[in-house]
């Protein structure tokens, strides 16, 4: 039946091409990803030493909350990293 | 020729100096570059909706492709809740995009190689979704800042790490922004003095490597818009469905 080899091979291709058309789409998210990770980490820790520097100057407790907020933002950090991640393989 | 590769991001003030109760608002190349990004905008979304024809003509067919892209993006991260927040997104999406689009040309400026026009944007971003947060849901907004399930010994210290989080979002959005475009046009520059420095001989090794830069950094200026929207999306998400 070469009709019906015809039409299934058509099928098939037009599988293929979609498929196809969706990686392209896709590669400049990814790309978008990679760049969004590495400014997450260091956002947080910023900011948490910030917090903890101006915490110090209020309370007289100098440098000790500035070393606890430092550590406080790197885990805020991690915590936007993991999120960051998460929503990435929710997307495939 | 100026040789300083920092040179390009110098801010000088154009026509009379203007100070309004001590503040300087003086017209300056940033702010020329701002308009020409929303003159171009207007522009082309004019001529994009001129004549609506059912076979577009080519500009047609870009302004429908930018609406469609911004309009999938907002309903793919932000569900049919964040419709109305399309021309928001939209415009944000466009400057941005046509900010650092315009920086590519030669001799133009960078607007958003500026941290304090990303950060001003960012911060914008940050205090509204907030406010749409608190409307939406009054002092129920307040539970993203305490995640179900954790036991009552950690939970001072997470609320802490979350809080921490959550004002980290306009630094990393702004940061993100301004660091890839002053670093990418940076580099641009270095190169380009390279081939002034090494002259016929020894010039062409860089200049090739400039060539390919320019494409690497229409790429970032188009991704990193995209981020921008995309990002600004997410945290709208996050004020309108409470769900974590």
């Amino acid at each position: 039946m070469p009709d019906d080899f015809k039409t299934r091979l058509k099928i098939a291709k037009s599988k293929i091409k979609k498929k196809l058309d969706n990686d392209v789409e896709k590669r400049g998210s990814f790309m978008g990803n990679a760049f969004k990770l590495g400014t997450e980490l260091v956002a947080a820790v910023t900011v948490g030493t910030i917090i903890g520097f101006i915490l110090d100057s209020w309370f007289d407790t100098k440098p000790w909350l500035i070393v606890i907020f430092f550590f406080l933002g790197a885990a805020a950090g991690m915590l936007n990293v993991i999120r960051a991640a998460n929503r990435m393989q929710r997307e495939d | 020729m100026a040789s300083n590769p920092m040179q390009q991001f110098a801010v000088h003030r154009i026509g009379p100096e203007i100070k309004i109760a001590g503040i300087d608002l003086s017209f300056t190349n940033a702010s020329l570059f701002m308009v020409i990004s929303a003159f171009i905008i207007l522009l082309f979304l004019f001529l994009g909706s001129k004549e609506k024809k059912i076979i577009p003509d080519k500009i047609q067919l870009i302004a429908e492709i930018s609406y469609s892209f911004v309009a999938k993006m907002i309903s793919d991260t932000a569900g049919s809740k964040a419709k109305p927040y399309f021309p928001f997104i939209f415009s944000l999406f466009m400057f941005v995009l046509f900010c650092n689009m315009v920086g590519m040309l030669p001799y133009s400026f960078t607007v958003t190689s500026h941290i304090i026009v990303t950060l001003i944007m960012a911060v914008f971003i940050f205090v509204a979704v907030t406010i749409i947060g608190f409307l939406k849901h009054g002092f129920k907004y307040l539970s993203i800042f305490v995640p179900s399930g954790v036991p009552v010994v950690l939970l001072p210290l997470i609320t802490i790490i979350e809080i921490i989080s959550y004002l980290s979002r306009p630094v990393s959005l702004s940061v993100r922004l301004f660091a890839n475009m002053m670093a990418g046009h940076t580099m641009l520059k270095v190169f380009g003095g390279f081939v002034v420095s090494l002259g016929i001989l020894g010039g062409w090794l860089p200049l090739s490597f400039s060539v390919a830069l320019t494409g690497l950094e229409i790429l970032v200026a188009f991704l990193q818009a995209y981020v921008f929207a995309i990002l600004t999306c997410i945290y709208l998400n996050d004020a309108l469905n409470l769900h974590h």
